[in-house]
């Protein structure tokens, strides 16, 4: 079998450039499917006014909204319900993470980190749809019927209605979805900062903690960095769970109300994409739902390229993941 | 001092000092000491409490037979069908992600690794894979309705007498399934071949091999742990994906073959999976039954611990590999072509 | 060079075998109404029994609203629809079949088993206008009312809103939305002050509530004297064509297969 390396090196790069060209594809398809829904609403698209579900249904029907077109929309309850799920969640985990990553890595025994580890790294792999199953039937009801009382209920009932499907349930479970990466991620990380740092500032008398904390995690910084662009790329893209747990109704959960506010429900925009699964197809509908896809794709991209320019700041003296 | 020891008498016994315990620490140390512990063992017991409900629920409304039968449609669910197409469908659209992603995946991590050239070009592609892995996939699925339902690529799923293409069918969720798997075979390529010893593509070099020989004799054969556990990573996210085969399926009750062609008619119908049977008998579908819908994730759980446990399994063959390395170099000697 | 010349002929091959076969592989797509997706399912899946030859058809949900625009834009070649046609909403040049008929259930939960709700009180619940259990008279509870909804694009909220509160009044819009019948009945079974609306075949695990006197169940709602019923459509773009017409012409046959079927749970109508 005679096969010059020219010939080889160009099917191989023609395989890549097709990968290539197909992600670009996928970026300028979405955007084009997604341009009408921008252009007419403009900025505004990201502002607040009306219900969205009202919105969508005037699409979905093709009787538009006094004194506004089909295409009008205002996404500001899915985007803000986006940004609080997905911080919280990420806020939490990256505490979490970082807490049991050192424990794994420092302080526990030998034995018991052997067998924690591979638990750890099967909580990463439980499909969405399991987490989503237990969050709506064991988690919201026990929600619902333990922390929710009557007078917090009463307290907003003009505006919206609490239930056990809220801001709290999507965000915990969200949390425990993310973590076991970013566990897993800091914890090899900890592992490979050198020997000699650790042992220089222990005898320097420094305690253990210090060290970690002045140490390691200095060095570990660049992995954990990473480690939360990737969660945080997982937390914005879950669908499945969200719309399972969360899809009641697109409110915008309001902080000036107090401890409340974690019991408001939310609707993530990927919970929304997944929910109007069926109605692609139709003109103003269709162009809404890809709209926000573009956002998700759009964030997703500046989101590699933010975890790029951590990681670049910090390559000096870090350890690369 | 030396001279005072001597005149004292025999040196103590060495001894390693006595670490400082954790009571002589500051309180915020301490307080952060029992915070790790707390954490590391509040994350296990979480992820013990969520595989025990599920092996309690699953064990409880898990029947054998439901391996065997068909799902049926029925108001009742608990009483009729089980989730054997499910476990197909799963089966089937694993297979053709892996059989498509994981040839390009390799390809494309030995183009980047071995080649590379322009620059730029490999760059951009490096990116493009990056931001394939960030993407997420209800956005993929949406894009893949877009691509499949033009006309020309009808053949690939059915037609509505009407004329309209659906787009969904077997092949179609395979195809975009790949593109979830592709970035971690090409990682776990990548990495695998950065980390083989120059020597290697050194001696092939000497012996008069070109690159491509190299690659395909030398170096893909060394890997082939890590792609393994590559691919495995693969299938474990195609496996838990719900998105993609609610949009792109179908998610019909029953794997339903578009033609009366055996192969080719299953490839282009539409059918489930089991994560698109256990959100739809959950209260968020239709089905409307709870015990089916637990049995199901049960039966997913167990395919996941299994995978998990193969990945284990692939990744712990790493001593061995400087001997095979070692065996392979020699093994260059004698074969000539 | 065999190998590449073996893989190109075979990929050309493949595609040319699989192309035409493509073109054959027409099927039936029906989808829309979530409430009438069971009764599709099992329909079609009987039609495919009867008719093997023909490719099963394909039976997915979205909600009435989505199958009637559906079925307009041509996405479908036949939509579901669980409510009645609204002139001036839906898109002209639609026809609707009627298959069978429902009955929509008011459901509490199973700690507040109501046995009846007067014309009044259904209204004041679900208007918003009563806001809490001790103004329900045959409520054993007290507390805020939990109102849960349907989804705007519910077929199954449309035909509550029209048979129970009429053509004025409309449903609460602080009440939570769900997307089917399955959560609406999840979030009414796990929480004790809730009150909401689903099809009868929804009503395991809750209270159903018997309306104006009468108790809500199939043989109620088939002998007529429950009020709370509903029509179940099949819409087509146009009169009824082809395979469509081929399969709504033996769904209305009331042949005994699809009688068996509808008188299942359902009420048949022809």
């Amino acid at each position: 079998m005679l096969v010059t390396d020219e010939r080889v090196e160009r099917t191989l790069g023609a395989l890549a450039v097709a990968v290539l060209v197909l992600v670009c594809l996928l970026v300028v398809a979405v955007l084009v499917k997604a341009w009408p829904s921008f252009s007419y609403n403009g900025l505004r698209w990201f502002g607040a006014g009306g219900e969205v579900d009202t919105q969508l249904r005037a699409m979905r029907e093709g009787t538009p909204l006094p004194g506004h077109g089909l295409l009008y929309f205002r996404a500001w309850p899915l985007v803000w319900g986006t940004a609080l799920t997905t911080v919280l969640a990420v806020a939490l985990a990256l505490i979490t993470s970082t807490l049991a990553a050192i424990f794994l890595t420092e302080f526990a025994p030998a034995r018991v980190r052997s067998v924690l580890d591979p638990i750890i790294r099967l909580l990463a792999g439980v499909p969405s749809v399991v987490y989503g199953l237990i969050g709506i039937l064991a988690i919201a009801p026990w929600i619902n019927a333990h922390l929710l009382d009557n007078g917090r209920k009463q307290s907003v009932a003009y505006v919206v209605q609490l239930n056990g499907a809220n801001l709290m349930t999507a965000t915990l479970i969200l949390t425990v979805m993310i973590t076991p990466i970013m566990v897993a991620i800091s914890a090899n990380a900890l592992e490979a900062v050198p020997p000699a740092w650790r042992e220089g500032s222990a005898a320097l008398g420094v305690n253990r903690w210090r060290t970690i904390w002045r140490v390691s995690l200095r060095t570990a910084r660049p992995a954990i960095a990473a480690a939360t662009v990737l969660a945080t790329a997982r937390a914005l893209g879950e669908a499945v769970m969200l719309a399972m747990v969360s899809g009641g109704r697109a409110f915008a959960a309001n902080p000036l109300d107090g401890l409340t506010f974690l019991f408001e429900p939310v609707r993530p925009m990927a919970a929304q994409i997944f929910q109007e699964s069926e109605g692609l197809t139709i003109g103003p509908l269709g162009h809404t739902i890809y709209a926000l896809g573009a956002v998700l794709l759009v964030s997703a991209v500046m989101l590699s390229l933010a975890g790029w320019a951590a990681k670049q700041s910090m390559k000096r003296y870090g350890i690369r993941a | 001092m030396a001279v005072g020891a001597a005149t004292r008498g025999a040196m103590p016994p060495l001894s390693h000092p006595r670490r400082a315990s954790v009571r002589s620490w500051p309180f915020v140390d301490r307080a952060a000491y029992v915070l790790c512990w707390v954490t590391g063992i509040g994350l296990s017991l979480i992820t013990a409490g969520i595989v025990l409900f599920m092996l309690l629920k699953g064990v409880s409304y898990l029947q054998l037979g439901q391996f065997i039968h068909s799902p049926s449609p029925s108001l009742h669910q608990t009483q009729s069908g089980g989730f054997s197409d499910p476990i197909v469908g799963t089966l089937l659209v694993t297979a053709i992600g892996i059989v498509i992603a994981a040839p390009l995946g390799v390809a494309i991590a030995a183009w980047l690794s071995e080649y590379g050239r322009p620059a730029g070009l490999a760059r951009a592609v490096e990116s493009a894979l990056e931001m394939l892995a960030g993407v997420p996939s209800v956005v993929l699925a949406i894009f893949g309705l877009l691509i499949f339902a033009q006309g020309f690529l009808a053949f690939m799923s059915q037609r509505a007498f009407n004329g309209t293409v659906t787009g969904q069918s077997f092949i179609t969720a395979g195809i975009v399934m790949s593109l979830l798997a592709l970035p971690l075979v090409v990682a776990a390529a990548r990495e695998a071949l950065a980390q083989l010893p120059d020597r290697l593509r050194e001696a092939s070099y000497a012996l008069g091999k070109t690159r491509a020989t190299t690659i395909w004799r030398v170096l893909l054969p060394s890997i082939r742990p890590s792609i393994a556990s590559g691919v495995v990573l693969g299938m474990g996210r195609i496996i838990g994906d719900t998105a993609i085969i609610t949009l792109i399926l179908g998610a019909t009750l029953k794997n339903e073959p578009a033609t009366g062609t055996p192969i080719l008619g299953t490839l282009t119908g539409t059918g489930s999976t089991l994560t698109s049977y256990v959100f739809n008998n959950s209260p968020a579908g239709e089905g409307n039954s709870h015990e089916k819908a637990y049995a199901a994730a049960f039966v997913l759980l167990m395919i996941v611990l299994a995978l998990n446990a193969l990945v284990t399994l692939l990744a712990s063959g790493r001593p061995q590999r400087e001997r095979k390395l070692r065996q392979r170099a020699l093994a260059l000697v004698p074969w000539t072509r | 060079m065999r190998v590449y010349r073996t893989l190109i002929v075979s990929i050309v091959v493949a595609l040319v075998l699989a192309v035409p076969a493509g073109a054959l592989a027409k099927r039936l797509i029906i989808g829309g109404s979530t409430s009438v997706l069971p009764l599709a399912q099992k329909l079609a899946t009987a039609y495919h029994q009867a008719y093997p030859k023909l490719s099963a058809p394909k039976v997915g949900g979205g909600q009435s609203d989505i199958g009637i625009s559906g079925a307009a834009k041509g996405s479908f070649d036949i939509g579901d629809s669980s409510r009645d046609p609204i002139k001036g909403v839906d898109p002209h040049g639609l026809v609707f079949t009627k298959v069978a008929r429902d009955g929509v259930c008011v459901i509490t939960n199973q700690a507040n088993p109501i046995s009846n709700l007067s014309q009044e009180s259904v209204e004041g619940i679900f208007t918003g206008r009563i806001r809490d259990w001790s103004s329900v008279p045959g409520s054993r509870i007290t507390g805020p009312i939990d109102l849960f909804d349907r989804d705007g694009a519910s077929g199954t909220q449309d035909a509550f809103q029209h048979i129970f509160l009429g053509e004025t009044l409309k449903i609460s819009p602080t009440a939570t939305a769900e997307t089917s019948n399955g959560l609406e009945q999840n979030a009414v079974s796990s929480d004790k002050q809730a009150v909401g609306f689903a099809s009868f075949a929804y009503t395991a695990g809750v209270n159903a509530v018997g309306y104006q006197g009468v108790a809500c169940n199939l043989r109620n709602a088939k002998s007529g004297q429950y009020g709370g019923v509903r029509n179940f459509w099949m819409v087509t773009r146009g009169v009824p064509k082809g395979e469509a017409l081929k399969f709504i012409k033996w769904v209305t046959s009331g042949n005994a297969t699809t009688k068996r079927i509808i008188n299942s749970s359902w009420i048949a109508v022809h």
